[in-house]
């Protein structure tokens, strides 16, 4: 069984039918890549995995239980953590209280503090500023640190290198690879090299569908299964 | 009076007017800055704690426990039962409207007001409260020592005024502690940024909507208890609009959803409005509405100047 199941999924902005019945598995362990041109669905994707966007139609299963009709924080209790494209660190509170936040009731909250600094130590000098006031490549980074003290069995990652500097891309794609090794992880992302780096797996979707699967070994970007991407 | 009394009687009398406002508008602008609802029942929510506070003075003080610990029990009691109400008004009925705009959260909550104030009228006439505006019973147990005066500097400070200020300055403190200092309160400023990350790191955050309304409407009572023992407010039906007026206007000047706006907006409005009565007291200006009209000018002046409010963010609270 695998630990995440998206099973002709529809879901919709109002009347935008945006996800055309998805379907998608990842197994446990596993690293899966969702690549795709702007708009295909990729985000809608994981929001109708989060119940952010509940599907109107098909389901979403989770160690084999369905998520649908579940709210959002249920979801994140059963070990479902979001890394959402933009970040999204909550601005006004500092680094720290960032981190305090993702972490799970019964854990030792200091434990966490003392994980998250120690896979990014640069965190460690900035954990009493306002997390709005850092830069694109420290905001991924407490991001990501939030997912790490999260605890969770599967991470669904959102465009983690979007805006930032390829050198810091080279710093988060060696996190999420760090995280991977604990972790199960469906990645959406547009800059490819980088999916393939770090998945095992990928999708490719396009208008609200997948139209395109497969392993990612011995895979180059010029494949012919990702040229609409480019198109 | 000397000059150094005339300070000191406009800066106590100040702080005084500043700890009521703060305490009035404290609950609005938590309400606001997590929920996004303008809660125009806020201030039929403080007259309910007014009487509610009065009606448990009324009964109970003069019965050998010292009033001032009825006050404590009384003023707990209508934050409780006020806040109570709150929980209730959101889960069976503001919560279906957050997906509105919000306007018809506006709506809404004036609706409810009405209604608050109606009832609340039939009962206190039903009962002979009214029709004094000022609940005289209510006021009339209030410890001797409150009544005093004392002298400094020539000046004149109430015994009131610093209990006024008193709990003033414990609420702001205590509402500081709980959103900077407690798990929750972490929870609750993250929910007032990003429903949906918060959502997503496992907090309910419905949950916490009804928990801070609660709180806010609790505040709302527990300034109600504080208000029946003065003079200038006391337990009546129109409690609710002179209250919901200066507590709009110090969220709107301190910056709608921002907790230290609110205490600072408080303590500019309370300074004004103590300054201009104690122009008008001491007929240097003798136009009677000048308080009212400096803190509305006040509104006016900050919103073409700064609309977002002095602490305000361009864009808060909301779904």
């Amino acid at each position: 069984m695998s630990l995440l199941e998206v099973e002709d999924v529809h879901a919709y902005y109002g009347e935008s039918h945006v996800l055309e019945g998805v379907t998608l598995d990842v197994e446990r362990g596993e690293v899966v890549a969702l690549v795709g041109r702007n708009g295909v669905g990729k985000t809608t994707t994981l929001r109708s995995i989060l119940q952010l966007t509940p599907p109107r139609e098909g389901d979403v299963r989770y160690d084999g239980e369905s998520l649908v009709g579940h709210e959002t924080h249920e979801v994140a209790d059963r070990g479902v953590g979001w890394i959402p494209e933009d970040r999204r660190v909550f601005a006004h509170l500092t680094v720290a209280e960032n981190i305090r936040l993702a972490v799970p009731a019964d854990d030792d909250v200091e434990d966490a503090l003392e994980r998250a600094y120690e896979a990014f130590p640069d965190l460690s000098e900035i954990g009493g500023r306002d997390a709005g006031t850092l830069s694109g490549g420290q905001q991924q980074m407490l991001a990501i640190a939030r997912g790490l003290v999260g605890n969770n069995d599967l991470l669904l990652v959102d465009e983690p290198s979007e805006g930032l500097a390829p050198l810091i891309v080279e710093d988060v794609t060696e996190a999420l690879a760090n995280l991977a090794e604990d972790t199960t992880m469906l990645v959406v992302e547009q800059n490819l090299p980088l999916a393939l780096d770090i998945a095992d797996r990928f999708y490719v979707l396009d208008h609200g569908t997948v139209v395109d699967e497969g392993s990612t070994e011995g895979v180059s970007t010029d494949d012919e299964r990702f040229e609409r991407l480019s198109a | 009076m000397s000059v150094a009394g005339t300070v000191v009687d406009v800066l106590v009398s100040g702080l005084a007017k500043a700890s009521l406002y703060a305490m009035m508008a404290l609950g609005l602008t938590l309400i606001f800055g997590l929920l996004g609802v303008l809660n125009f029942a806020h201030g039929s929510l403080t007259m309910l704690g007014a009487y509610a506070a009065g009606l448990l003075m009324v009964t109970f003080a003069g019965t050998g426990v010292s009033a001032l610990v009825w006050f404590l029990v009384a003023g707990l009691t209508a934050g409780v039962l006020v806040g109570g109400l709150g929980a209730a008004m959101e889960v069976g009925l503001i919560r279906k409207l957050y997906d509105r705009p919000p306007i018809y959260q506006i709506l809404l909550t004036f609706g409810i007001t009405l209604v608050i104030d109606e009832l609340a009228r039939i009962v206190v006439l039903f009962y002979g409260m009214q029709p004094q505006t000022d609940w005289q019973a209510a006021l009339g147990t209030k410890p001797a020592f409150i009544a005093d005066t004392l002298t400094v500097f020539g000046g004149t400070i109430n015994h009131l005024e610093l209990f006024e200020i008193l709990w003033g300055v414990l609420t702001v403190l205590a509402v500081w502690a709980f959103l900077n200092r407690t798990r929750y309160g972490l929870v609750v400023r993250a929910g007032s940024e990003d429903e949906d990350m918060a959502a997503a790191l496992g907090i309910d955050v419905r949950r916490v909507f009804t928990v801070v309304f609660a709180l806010g409407a609790g505040l709302a009572g527990f300034a109600g208890a504080l208000l029946m023992w003065d003079p200038a407010w006391a337990a009546s039906v129109p409690l609710a609009s002179e209250t919901l007026l200066p507590a709009f206007v110090v969220v709107i000047v301190g910056g709608l959803g921002s907790f230290r706006g609110t205490v600072v907006a408080a303590v500019i409005v309370g300074m004004v409005d103590a300054l201009m009565t104690y122009f008008f007291d001491h007929a240097i200006i003798t136009f009677s509405g000048l308080p009212e009209l400096t803190v509305f000018l006040i509104l006016v002046g900050v919103l073409v100047v700064r609309p977002q409010g002095i602490f305000g963010l361009a864009e808060v609270g909301g779904h």
